[in-house]
């Protein structure tokens, strides 16, 4: 699958998803929400399934990435230069995108419909709905970026350059204030996300962060064992049960 | 009459809100707390009476989720029966026949617009008998102390989704203590844990709505 791109500036790309770019299963929300396999009331089930209906209406999906420079500074281990900036992207980031030449920042948000008919339902009577709806929403952000990374992937490897797993300001011990840093590098109000004081995105449903990009790069899975970060999700999610929990 | 009023605390476990509400699959057809309670109204049956029952079925509901047999959609369903019940019972809450548990002031931290957490923590606390004042997102400390100089007997509930308001949380928590030591803050969302919690001052963490719930019990009981 071959998505369309816009360079909008040199080395800025806005790229066109569709809805049906998505593939997003029931199964996915129901284990969000809790339940699992085939535990959830089946009224429920048809919950996630109206919210599933909804999405094509209100998402307004748009997603982008820019393409700089990296290079990792002499003797520091704690961040890279991205595009002549340090980013202190604490070691476990740096130390996983080290061997980029390239970084790849991206953007990117399903709008804000799904977290207003979500907020609506809360306060107007049908609380369930409204909540999964919010669920909903937020894998299909989650199925967004996944899309925009492979999309990312595959116009790096056109160029015969590999790329790495992604990262995000918030997690892995990378500071969200960060996210002001990231976003100075994109045009200003880039694919409709703007950025709060406090380092939140509008819409809410956003994602942002960066992928490494190189000849000598290659793909790892996340390393949870190692980050000191002991609430993070990615850890409750991709750490095997009951494996020691490091502090 | 006690079979009608042990019906009203089991349609609140369950969730059955009226009579044309599908949910659960097991009810369909059957009255849920809207009928039921008027018919126990109407048959003389005391406001404090119900209550006690629809308390009876929240907290068989509230540990059914502590056990994680059931999550927050069935909480909220819960709640929404327990509104069914309040609309019949609100003119006997304007008399002051029967009184809230206790007031309970939330809202999502200043620089934070995530709210779908907070609402969600708001709509079951209200669902177990407390008086809810909801004052938003982006909530400046300010405006926690007027709510509380307006109402000095409550609880305070605060909302935080990045790590970076996080910090405006704490410095709110400060704030409420040094102007009124005595009023108990609950500290929640996403980024917070028990030792954040305690970092800041705050009296209480919880990660679920059920968890808010046990607090401001345990703190009603002191
Ligand atoms: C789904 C999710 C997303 C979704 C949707 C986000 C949303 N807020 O809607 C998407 C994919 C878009 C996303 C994006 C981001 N996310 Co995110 N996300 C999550 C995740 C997995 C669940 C959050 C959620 O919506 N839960 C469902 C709602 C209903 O729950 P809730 O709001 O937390 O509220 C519940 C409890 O917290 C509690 N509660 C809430 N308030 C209160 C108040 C009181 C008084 C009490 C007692 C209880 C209580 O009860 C509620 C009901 O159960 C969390 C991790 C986690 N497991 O919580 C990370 C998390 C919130 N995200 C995080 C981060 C970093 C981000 C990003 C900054 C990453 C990035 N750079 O793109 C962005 C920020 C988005 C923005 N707008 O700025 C961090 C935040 C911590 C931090 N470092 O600041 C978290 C904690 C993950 C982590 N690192 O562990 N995210």
């Amino acid at each position: 699958m071959s998505l369309r791109e816009v360079e909008i500036e040199k080395d800025v790309f806005e790229v066109a998803i569709d809805f049906t770019d998505l593939s997003l299963e029931r199964g996915e929300v129901e284990l969000t929400l809790g339940y699992s396999d085939g535990e959830i009331p089946v009224h429920f089930a048809a919950m996630i399934d109206e919210a599933i209906l909804q999405l094509p209406k209100r998402c307004e999906i748009r997603a982008g990435y820019r393409v700089l420079d990296m290079e990792k500074p002499a003797g520091r281990h704690d961040g890279l230069i991205v595009g002549g900036k340090f980013f202190a992207m604490d070691k476990i980031v740096a130390g996983q995108l080290k061997k980029a030449s390239k970084a790849a920042l991206f953007v990117c948000t399903i709008g804000p419909d799904m977290e207003n008919w979500s907020r609506h339902l809360l306060k107007h009577g049908d609380p369930a709905l409204g909540y999964i709806a919010d669920v909903t929403a937020s894998v299909a952000a989650e199925t967004v970026t996944n899309v925009l990374h492979d999309h990312i992937a595959e116009r790096m490897r056109d160029r015969g350059l590999n790329v790495t797993n992604r990262y995000s300001p918030g997690y892995c011990n990378w500071s969200v204030s960060e996210q002001h840093l990231l976003f100075s590098m994109f045009p200003e109000n880039f694919c409709g996300v703007t950025l709060s004081e406090s380092a939140l995105m509008s819409p809410i449903k956003s994602v942002s962060g960066v992928i490494g990009v190189g000849e000598k790069v290659e793909w790892k899975d996340y390393i949870c064992d190692r980050c000191g970060v002991k609430d993070c999700t990615y850890r409750a999610t991709r750490l095997p049960k009951g494996q020691v929990k490091i502090e | 009459m006690e079979e009608l009023v042990g019906k009203i605390g089991e349609c609140i476990e369950r969730g059955k809100v009226n009579k044309s509400s599908p949910y659960p699959k097991d009810m369909q057809g059957q009255d849920g707390t809207d009928e039921l309670t008027r018919q126990a109204l109407d048959s003389g049956v005391g406001p404090e009476e119900i209550l006690q029952a629809c308390n009876a079925g929240m907290k068989r509901i509230g540990d059914r989720f502590s056990r994680n047999e059931v999550f927050v959609p069935e909480l909220l369903m819960a709640a929404k029966a327990m509104n069914a019940v309040m609309a019949h019972l609100k003119p006997y809450f304007q008399t002051g026949t029967v009184k809230a548990k206790g007031r309970f002031v939330i809202g999502t931290v200043a620089g934070d617009l995530h709210d779908i957490g907070k609402n969600l923590v708001a709509m079951v606390i209200e669902g177990n008998g407390w008086e809810v004042v909801d004052l938003g997102v982006d909530v400046k400390s300010a405006k926690f102390l007027d709510a509380i100089r307006q109402g000095p007997e409550c609880t305070v509930g605060l909302s935080a989704l990045l790590t970076t308001t996080m910090a405006n949380m704490s410095k709110t928590v400060q704030e409420i203590k040094t102007q009124f030591p005595s009023i108990r803050v609950i500290v929640g969302g996403a980024p917070l844990t028990q030792r954040a919690a305690d970092q800041m001052g705050a009296d209480g963490y919880a990660p679920n709505p059920q968890g808010a719930v046990a607090f401001l019990n345990a703190g009603r009981q002191k």
